[in-house]
């Protein structure tokens, strides 16, 4: 899941809470899937590592990536 | 040497007046050609220069009053310019100085001039078009850099997406960002990321730059083949040319222009500790939305309890509103398996009160029989007085009587 797919995924989780025909065990289960995805976020974006590679096109349409990554 | 007395002897006023009168009838206005530096800017508004060339120079003034009108350019440390003025003395020091009354820069009035014409052309065309610029994604993960690999562009990228947005992938399609062959060289790099997007990975979005240089050095960023590669990119684009202050035509024709290349990588991606802080505020939000449905909850419970006329034994009752602390208590720490288990008790709980209410037996035939004014039903028969009036309940209504008779417990009917 990507960053954006997870926050629109805590947005609708946000959107079943509110709604009025989400019993409350099912708010239960989506409260803890909800913590679950929110510290997925943070840790995915706390221990990301900057990728940064030279895109050399050794003839048309046929490319060589060179790590450019600090060691 | 012996002063003749035919010889005047000067006061310094006297000398420096007659040197500032000479200078100025022999010379009247003049043009000059030097370079700018050791410039300052005087609260006054005054700016104070050097004119040098090579081998000399020359102190120099523009007042203020000459500023605005006649010099559309604001002049730079280190520019080269051709300057009018006039030569004069400063007289309480003696100081030798050119009064500039027009400055403008060598070279770059022809240049900027060329980019008005082609800016002109180009918006005429509708490269400019706000129809044309689209928006930029909120979440780039692959963004692509078009500058000099060696340059301090892509040095302050980096760096501010390595605090800020270090999930990115960053992709260099390198050029040379000044000199004759920038240009070409910067289509090349343009379209090559095009391609790259196209054929092997879709880019998020293009930032395209470099750093602060002169207006020479800009330049390749405001030539026609440059913009138009950038107009015919579908990929959503951040031009980032040179200071704050510089502009290029790529400014014009990308979908938005940053000042700087830190500014563009910060206008492109979020920072990560507002995503983080989003996502916490967010959970904050539910639990104390969750908080509030268990205290509704509560209150429909503590309802049904108040409703009963015959009240549970007290340690049933007092049990089952523990749970719910407890429950309230852990929705609002976040908590977990264990938390889910309890709402079940507690609405568990609250069906056995349901179904322990009292008068239940009552909608199946039974009934309840009291001592008028008691509130405990009456369970033994024996100690009872004869005559005393009784009270009893039924499924609807009520029925008075008065007891003739009590039987032993052995006769009734074991059911």
């Amino acid at each position: 899941m990507t960053i954006e797919e997870a926050l629109e995924k805590l947005e609708s989780i946000t959107q079943e809470l509110e709604s009025e025909t989400t019993g409350l065990d099912a708010s239960i289960i989506l409260f803890e899937e909800g913590l679950t995805l929110a510290s997925t976020i943070k840790s995915q974006l706390e221990e990301a590592r900057l990728k940064v590679e030279q895109v050399i096109e050794t003839s048309q349409g046929v490319f060589s990536l060179e790590s450019l990554d600090l060691t | 040497m012996q002063i003749g007395k035919a010889e005047h002897v000067y006061s310094i006023s006297e000398l420096n007046r007659a040197s500032r009168e000479t200078l100025e009838s022999t010379f009247g206005d003049v043009w000059v050609r030097g370079e700018i530096s050791e410039l300052t800017r005087a609260s006054s508004g005054h700016v104070y220069f050097t004119l040098k060339d090579d081998d000399a120079e020359i102190s120099a003034v523009r007042f203020r009053s000459r500023t605005s009108i006649l010099t559309p350019t604001p002049i730079k440390q280190g520019m080269l310019v051709l300057a009018m003025g006039r030569l004069t003395v400063y007289e309480p020091r003696g100081r030798y100085q050119f009064v500039a009354s027009l400055i403008q820069p060598v070279g770059e009035g022809a240049l900027q001039a060329a980019i008005e014409r082609l800016k002109v052309k180009l918006q005429d065309e509708g490269l400019f078009d706000a129809a044309h610029k689209q928006p930029l994604p909120r979440f780039p993960l692959r963004i692509g850099l078009v500058t000099s690999p060696a340059g301090a562009a892509l040095r302050d990228l980096r760096s501010v997406f390595e605090r800020r947005w270090p999930i990115a992938e960053l992709f260099l399609f390198g050029s040379s960002v000044q000199g004759a062959a920038a240009p070409d060289e910067l289509v090349a790099a343009i379209e090559s990321a095009r391609r790259f997007s196209r054929q092997a990975e879709p880019l998020d979005l293009l930032i395209v730059g470099r750093g602060g240089g002169s207006a020479e050095d800009l330049a390749s960023f405001s030539d026609e083949r440059v913009v138009r590669a950038l107009f015919e990119c579908p990929i959503p684009t951040i031009s980032a040319v040179g200071h704050e202050v510089d502009f290029a035509l790529a400014d014009f024709v990308t979908d938005l222009r940053a000042p700087t290349p830190s500014a563009a990588a910060e206008l492109a991606a979020p920072s990560r500790e507002e995503i983080v802080q989003q996502a916490g505020r967010i959970a904050q939000g539910w639990k104390q939305m969750l908080a509030k449905r268990l205290e509704t909850r509560e209150a429909e419970l503590t309802g049904l309890l108040r409703g009963y006329v015959l009240r549970l034994p007290v340690r049933q009752i007092e049990t089952a509103a523990q749970r719910f602390d407890a429950a309230v208590e852990r929705i609002a720490r976040g908590l977990s398996e264990k938390l889910r288990i309890r709402i079940g008790r507690v609405d568990h709980a609250a069906d056995i009160l349901r179904l322990s209410d009292p008068y239940r037996p009552l909608q199946r035939g039974y009934s309840m029989t009291f001592l008028k004014g008691e509130t405990e039903p009456l369970r033994e028969a024996e100690s009872l007085p004869i005559s005393a009036e009784l009270e009893t309940r039924l499924q609807t209504g009520r029925v008075i009587s008065r007891i003739t008779e009590i039987s032993p417990a052995s006769e009734v009917i074991e059911e």
